[in-house]
């Protein structure tokens, strides 16, 4: 499914990759607040003043119901305070909302809860969610409308998975937040680290340097503070792009490492400790685990095969790369979809291996699947069930590859590490899914008149080679030429038009019926043993 | 491209307009090229250009002959499907021209046989001498018709028992078809054969202009209150059958974008834009959008069908053409979608102008299939790509007749299995394979 930094899925070294985040974190920056850059001064010499000390001794001792409601105060918090930032109402509510989610010790967050609640009693009738509770800051009649407006422009069926809005900028971070997890929210939200294997490994080499930089603060103890600590980090990337089922193993397995640290292991060895802990995680579940899964999976292609993916999965990558340096000769058919096309960068890199490649869209499925021989697909996840959650189009090719008019069914293999999966079930895609901005569907200009405009690496010099195909070909219309991409996409201002709304949701579920076999790093396995190797392998 | 047409491309609109000055000869040879160009497609605009042609060419063909005008239109014809052969409806629109004209002949011939019973017309030359020899049967039968017609001699064979009774009672309830028993007699052949022929391809005309309402007439019909429907592509029969079941009754639009062969056209359909192409200006352009109507349209990509289907009432397709078998070929994509809806059991039904009903039985799918501009399945930003790999871009999809539940036509609907009826109404069984 992914393309992930460079270094960060190959090699796991003890030192890790210090020069290579921070890079793209800068010539990130630039490209993605072309706008906001005068902003984030502001709140964050805010944040620095107000919460400093709270946030220091405020998680003395505070049971885990107490931990969940601060760092829900502390969300709603920042949440208020974004918004404020947004309609430039300024200064005093802004500075108050951090101070109070700081120091959100027990007596003072009811009190935040029940103004919540009573704002929101008297502020219209806005969905009941609690994303709108830090309304009353902005209650005039003004933004209620654009709600409403906002509401019409989502789809009724997935209402419950409009969450907040993505965050679109660092401004308004906590203060706690690392750095480099800044970065990679922003990575992650503009899919320059996409799949989950990499967002995984991104965000624990990211959460290792958070470790490595963490000092415990007086009267506390790691294994108690660095998880909340590490918290907030969490929350800021979910609030950048929802997590994967990857990077909530990988807390889940962290946090448990971190919890079972003897609080009177010095410091500086339970650091170590949980650095090790990280590297062998990264090693073990994804780097050799996709070794042996290419390896395994490799076996499966026979000289004269055609093999038809779905998107670009690093997995199937590496094993078609495998099977082609084992001498097989074989043929491989790409379907790819709109907006992400992330099978072009697959294609190119098995076109620059020397491998027979033929590229199409999912509009085309059963003209490829029709002299397939097999079809290879990644997963962003497996669910207890033996579903297969992934990128949305990947149930229609397992589909074809099952239901072919002429009666032969195509194997279905799925690669898999069992980092992927989940104890979670899924019976259609529309109860679990990933909500993208609909903007990204809006179609980028037709190519005749790209050629007229400023390069769009100008803008994004260097990461232009990590990208996905969709970002920078939907962003270059949108900030360069706002007005001729209104005049020839239809779609351009469809936030205007009224009962019109797009959807781009992000993965579906592949029925367990038509996935012959997930090839994992502990065998190849029919997809009804997701939940037993689950549940051996988070037993470990 | 639709996006810089103008009045002044080649198209429908040019076509017709050059039609009335240029004379007959360079007009089809101005429709082969602008069918080998791809500048008319679309299956109506192929079929209103086809028969507006043949009309000119009857009415400058100055013949009394039925047969010599047979033989010009199957002429014509032929070069109109060897230019475009995927274009279906050229050779429907030719088949039914050709139905025209045997029936305007045959009536001719018994009106003239009520006269006086003299075996006048034996004509040796058959317009089919030239026809393909690997069917001896239909000139059989077409000899033994051609010759002494009301005669009714014992009959040879199978196929010719099938053949005789119907023009009788041929396509009773079609606009295009002609009431074979309300000729006077005493009319002289030679002028009534083309006068009658001109005014049944006006009539088919007519039938092209009228068919998606009278299609739409039926939405009523197949939509229920609140239903979740799901489309695909932008075709104008599909949106005005929903168009009318929206003046109604609420439901809700799920719309596949087909990107990236017709996206533009359906974003613009989508949301009321104004990109259309000129071939279809006049139809669509007076029209509203259905989001106008308070209907919600939700616009997805195609990739999300599978997700979304669990939650869709109904399907309805446009489609290109469809087979005598029931099976159809419609825009690429189709028949992904399709194959969902059966798997979720959501119903298919289809919405098509009997026009684009084609007596072709498919023996080999992929001829039907035409593959379009690779770049823009990979633009040439990618040109390092396109070097190294086979980039596929097919426009069509062959969507057999068992994913297909209804055929709404302008006649009514229908299961897939009855189609081949309502293809024995339309074309005469020798024209079938002119």
């Amino acid at each position: 499914m992914a393309e992930p930094t460079g270094p960060a899925l190959t090699a796991p070294s003890p030192a890790p990759t210090p020069a290579s985040e921070p890079q793209p974190a800068t010539e990130n920056a630039p490209q993605t607040l072309p706008i906001r850059d005068s902003k984030p001064a502001k709140p964050i010499a805010k944040d620095a003043t107000a919460p400093a000390d709270a946030a220091g001794n405020a998680d003395k001792a505070l049971t885990p119901a107490e931990l969940k409601k601060k760092a829900k105060a502390e969300k709603a918090a920042r949440r208020a305070r974004e918004k404020v930032e947004k309609e430039q109402v300024g200064g005093p509510a802004g500075g108050a909302a951090p101070g109070a989610g700081g120091q959100a010790r027990a007596p003072t967050t009811p009190k935040k809860d029940a103004a919540g609640g009573a704002a929101q009693k008297g502020g219209k009738a806005a969905p009941p969610r609690r994303g709108s509770g830090p309304g009353p800051f902005g209650a005039q009649s003004a933004p209620v409308e654009q709600k409403k407006k906002k509401d019409d422009k989502k789809v009724a069926v997935f209402g419950h998975l409009y969450g907040q809005q993505r965050r679109t900028t660092v401004a308004g971070a906590g203060k706690e937040v690392h750095p480099a997890v800044l970065a990679l929210g922003l990575q992650l939200r503009d899919y320059v680290v996409c799949g989950s294997s990499a967002r995984c490994v991104a965000t624990l080499l990211a959460f290792k340097r958070v470790v490595e930089s963490y000092t415990t603060p007086l009267g506390t103890s790691l294994a108690r503070h660095l998880t909340t600590h590490l918290s907030h980090q969490i929350t800021y990337l979910s609030t950048c792009r929802p997590l994967s089922i990857t990077q909530g193993n990988a807390i889940r397995a962290l946090k448990l490492a971190i919890s079972s640290i003897d609080p009177s292991t010095p410091e500086s060895s339970a650091k170590a400790t949980l650095c090790d802990f990280i590297d062998s995680f990264i090693r073990e579940k994804i780097t050799v685990a996709g070794q042996v899964i290419a390896a395994s999976a490799a076996q499966k292609v026979r000289d004269g095969d055609v093999i038809v993916t779905f998107a670009g999965s690093n997995v199937v990558k590496d094993t078609l790369l495998l099977a082609h340096n084992q001498g097989k000769r074989f043929r491989v058919s790409i379907i790819d979809s709109r907006p992400l096309f992330e099978g072009k960068s697959l294609a190119r890199a098995l076109a620059k291996a020397g491998l027979d490649v033929q590229y199409t869209l999912v509009h085309a499925t059963t003209h490829a699947i029709k002299d397939a021989t097999k079809v290879f697909l990644g997963a962003h996840a497996m669910t207890s069930n033996g579903g297969l959650y992934s990128r949305v189009g990947t149930a229609l090719v397992a589909m074809s590859a099952k239901e072919r008019a002429s009666g032969v069914e195509i194997p279905v293999i799925v690669c898999c590490e069992t980092v992927k999966f989940t104890d979670r079930v899924a019976l259609d895609s529309i109860v679990v899914n990933e909500i993208a901005d609909a903007d990204e569907l809006v179609s980028s200009l037709p190519p005749q008149q790209l050629t007229g405009l400023p390069d769009p690496g100008a803008n994004t010099p260097a990461p232009a080679d990590n990208k996905k195909g969709g970002k920078p070909t939907t962003a270059a219309p949108t900030l360069e030429t706002p007005a001729s991409s209104s005049s020839t996409s239809p779609l351009a201002n469809w936030k205007e038009t009224p009962n019109l709304q797009l959807l781009n949701i992000m993965y579906d579920v592949t029925p367990a019926e038509y996935v012959d076999m997930v090839v994992t790093e502990m065998g190849s396995l029919p997809p009804s043993a997701v939940p037993i190797v689950h549940r051996i392998s988070t037993n470990l | 491209m639709p996006a810089t047409s103008l009045a002044l491309t080649p198209g429908l609109a040019s076509f017709l307009k050059s039609l009335k000055t240029n004379p007959i000869d360079t007009s089809i040879e101005n429709l082969i090229s602008l069918l080998k160009r791809r500048q008319i497609r679309h299956s109506r605009s192929c079929a209103t250009a086809t028969a507006y042609l043949l009309r000119s060419v009857i009415s400058a063909c100055r013949t009394a002959d039925s047969a010599k005008l047979i033989e010009r239109v199957q002429g014509v014809g032929r070069r109109l499907m060897a230019a475009q052969p995927r274009e279906m409806v050229v050779g429907n629109i030719v088949r039914r021209v050709l139905g025209l004209i045997r029936d305007e002949a045959e009536d001719d011939r018994e009106a003239e046989f009520a006269l006086s019973d003299v075996g006048s017309e034996s004509q040796p030359q058959t317009p089919r001498a030239y026809d393909d020899p690997s069917l001896p049967l239909d000139r059989d039968s077409l000899s033994i018709r051609s010759e002494d017609r009301s005669a009714r001699p014992p009959l040879t064979s199978m196929f010719s028992l099938l053949s005789h009774p119907e023009p009788e009672h041929s396509l009773p309830s079609t606009p295009g078809s002609l009431s074979p028993g309300g000729r006077l007699p005493g009319h002289g052949p030679s002028k009534d054969v083309r006068a009658e022929v001109l005014e049944g391809i006006g009539e088919i005309i007519d039938e092209l202009g009228q068919v998606d309402d009278q299609i739409a007439a039926y939405a009523l019909d197949h939509i229920h209150s609140n239903e979740i429907i799901l489309t695909h592509t932008s075709s104008t029969t599909v949106q005005k059958f929903l168009l009318k079941a929206a003046a109604k009754r609420k439901f809700t639009v799920i719309h596949a974008e087909s990107y990236p062969n017709n996206h533009e056209a359906t974003h613009a359909t989508v949301s009321g834009g104004s990109m259309h192409d000129d071939d279809n200006l006049g139809f669509e352009t007076f029209q509203k959008p259905l989001i106008e109507h308070g209907i919600t349209v939700i616009l997805i990509p195609d990739s999300a069908v599978f997700a979304l289907m669990s939650r869709v009432n109904k399907v309805i397709l446009g489609t290109h053409s469809v087979l005598a078998n029931g099976g159809l070929v419609a825009a690429a994509g189709t028949r992904v979608i399709a194959r969902a809806a059966k798997v979720h059991q959501t119903p298919i039904v289809v919405v098509s102008g009997v026009y684009k009903l084609s007596p072709v039985y498919p023996f080999d799918f992929d001829s039907l299939i035409e593959y379009g501009d690779a770049s823009k399945v990979l633009s040439y930003e990618d040109g390092d790509l396109v070097d190294q790999i086979d980039v596929q871009n097919p426009i069509y999809d062959y969507v057999p007749a068992e994913l297909v539940d209804l055929y709404i036509t302008n006649l009514g609907g229908h299961a897939p299995s009855y189609l081949y009826r309502i293809v024995s109404d339309h074309y005469r069984k020798e024209d079938i394979s002119f």
